[in-house]
């Protein structure tokens, strides 16, 4: 069968053809009908609110996924990494995620994962450290970012704080002592 | 007397402008890559300019070097090679100029939209919606042409590197619209699954067979001896064409997506040997008994470095993807070493070896420095295996860091910046060389250099 597409141009494109959608539909259509949980939301979940949903927009044109996950992986590190004061960060599920488009799960971590940072650091803190990470942080590599700051008179970074504080909070975990208790 | 490039205009128009515009933005958009890699050792540098932060020229670098550089390089030498494989002419040298002056215009807008923020958000996928139409567009201008040349071919039988080009044509379509469309009607997990299915098949699916499909050509032609295997060539082009498809959930191991079809990723990763083993034993079979030749020229130098390149990038892919080794080097600076291998130090390795070798045929002339070429190869060379070994050996000890949770985060980036000092000294040493070739194939085109002596048919 093979041997005939070193003539046959029209016999190389169907079986070109054939081969990539067997892989391709098994691996990302098949999925998405029999994993009822991908498109699930898990049960607190509200969609964004206006100003978490301009913050997060804010986070995409930023490009902070290119250095920060959002993905509490199955593993006993990012566990007990992304946990906050002796409480462990649960492990991130897809229906956690239903709402998010463009998803955010990220592939480098060059700073910090933030799929459980919600309610961890307070507005002012946020303030300081995008106006220039290192006064927080020394040695730190994140960009400062005056303009977030500043934008639409402060508005663009009090959306993007809201959009922080929404994130991993659609399931309870979170210890008694974080900063808004 | 006419320059080369009128007569490279005159000739072959549409490969002559492919090849023309991505030297330029190849000398462009590594330049940027040189910024950003500044960023990590210096973050204030040019930090208070929102155009210029990292999260916008990251973007920028990667498109640009994917789809400015590399993408157009690639197409210009298949509209180079593939009429000669047929023993026929460019089907249409009009649709090919169209099809350059487009696609370089989206570059534009891309270098536009990314430095403004303009963005959908997703990896490789970040062009927005009028753009991506665009490339369809161009995508669709260029099959046309590719399969207009193979159906009026003159040659019945069809060599590998033809096969692969037609593969690349058809998959790049359907991977591209899954990337890129698809995934406007999905959200989370589902989305993540289509971007990683369309980011890892950019690599496996466009790139991979447009360069091994380049490099069949032109190593057999540059060494001036046969095709080691043709048998081997078929064997290595139908497995790639049904395993690479399977593969894209290995992006997410341990992460947010069902166990089964990450095991599934993982079996077909580790497939992946075979097509790549198939292609190494053929180029290096075709060069066995002709290492002189490797030591005087350039072209054969880049393609046989590039084999080595391919060989070790498609050994690393599987592993990684296995859990074990993936729990260490996942989202580290491991990953960035592998993927500077692959696009830079194999793929690109081809392409500019097609650049240096269909120039000056399409000039006419002679290159304008072998010298300069040599040169640039061994600034390319040793600065990119420093570049990926020091991101390797950083990256692999910070992923056995992030393991321990006792750890704190910010000393793990602290423990990173020897290691991102030394991907900036060499990625200095990897532009030099890159800028070396963009000169010498411009002035290949533009200077004085001495005419071919027989403007030999080259088929």
């Amino acid at each position: 069968m093979l041997k005939s597409t070193e003539r046959n141009a029209g016999s190389f494109f169907i079986i070109a053809t054939v081969f990539f959608f067997i892989g391709g539909i098994l691996t990302t259509a098949l999925p998405a009908v029999i994993e009822k949980s991908w498109n699930k939301p898990s049960a607190g979940m509200k969609p964004y609110t206006e100003s978490e949903a301009r913050g997060k927009a804010i986070y995409v044109r930023e490009g902070c996924w290119y250095c920060h996950t959002q993905q509490i992986r199955t593993l006993e590190a990012d566990v007990k990494r992304y946990g906050w004061r002796g409480v462990d960060a649960p492990i991130s599920t897809p229906s956690e995620f239903t709402r998010d488009a463009p998803h955010m799960f990220g592939t480098k971590r060059t700073g910090p994962d933030l799929a459980r940072v919600g309610g961890k650091y307070d507005k002012s803190w946020h303030k300081t450290h995008f106006k220039n990470p290192r006064d927080l942080v020394p040695g730190s590599i994140m960009p400062p970012f005056p303009w977030i700051l500043t934008g639409n008179n402060g508005q663009d970074f009090e959306d993007l704080v809201a959009y922080i504080q929404s994130m991993g909070r659609t399931i309870p975990w979170r210890p008694n002592n974080d900063y808004e208790r | 007397m006419s320059s080369g490039l009128s007569r490279a205009w005159r000739e072959e128009p549409s490969s002559t402008l492919f090849l023309l515009s991505s030297v330029v933005f190849f000398a462009i958009t590594t330049l940027v890559g040189l910024l950003v890699a500044t960023k990590f050792v210096f973050p204030e540098f040019m930090g208070n300019i929102s155009f210029l932060t990292y999260g916008r020229l990251r973007p920028l670098h990667i498109n640009g070097v994917l789809f400015g550089w590399l993408l157009a390089a690639d197409m210009g030498l298949c509209f180079y090679l593939v009429p000669r494989l047929c023993g026929n002419k460019l089907w249409s040298e009009k649709l090919g100029i169209a099809n350059a002056i487009l696609f370089d215009l989206i570059i534009l807008g891309a270098v536009f939209t990314t430095t403004a923020g303009i963005t959908q958000g997703m990896e490789y996928a970040e062009l927005p919606f009028v753009l991506d139409v665009g490339v369809v567009v161009a995508w669709l201008m260029f099959g046309a042409n590719v399969f207009g040349t193979v159906a009026t071919r003159k040659h019945e039988k069809m060599y590998a590197s033809t096969w692969y080009i037609m593969g690349a044509v058809i998959w790049t379509a359907f991977v591209y619209l899954a990337g890129n469309f698809a995934t406007i009607f999905f959200s989370g997990t589902n989305q993540a699954n289509l971007n990683w299915f369309y980011v890892h098949n950019a690599v496996g699916l466009i790139f991979t067979p447009l360069g091994v499909g380049i490099a069949y050509y032109f190593i057999p032609k540059a060494s001036q001896s046969p095709l080691y295997s043709h048998r081997l060539s078929m064997i290595g082009f139908w497995t790639i064409a049904f395993i690479y498809v399977w593969t894209g959930a290995h992006h997410m191991i341990h992460g947010p997506i069902s166990q089964w079809l990450q095991t599934v990723s993982i079996l077909f990763s580790a497939m992946l040997i075979i097509p790549v083993w198939t292609v190494i034993v053929n180029f290096f079979g075709t060069v066995s008994g002709k290492w002189d030749k490797v030591r005087q020229d350039p072209i054969l130098k880049f393609l046989m470095a590039g084999t080595t390149f391919y060989l070790l990038t498609c050994f690393q892919g599987p592993m990684h993807s296995l859990r074990t080794v993936n729990a260490i080097v996942s989202k580290t600076d491991w990953i960035v070493g592998h993927a500077h291998m692959a696009v830079l130090g194999a793929f690109s390795f081809f392409a500019i070896a097609g650049s240096l070798f269909a120039v000056p045929v399409l000039a006419g002339r002679q290159l304008h420095s072998l010298k300069l070429a040599n040169q640039a190869f061994w600034l390319i060379f040793t600065g990119g295996i420093v570049f990926f070994a020091g991101l390797w050996v950083g990256g692999f000890m910070q992923g056995l860091q992030w393991n321990n949770p006792a750890i704190p985060f910010i000393d793990t980036v602290k423990f990173m910046r020897p290691f991102w000092i030394v991907r900036l000294l060499s990625g200095a040493l990897v532009y030099v060389g890159i800028f070396l070739i963009f000169y010498n194939l411009i002035r290949t085109l533009t200077g004085s250099a001495v005419e071919r002596a027989a403007t030999s048919p080259a088929v």
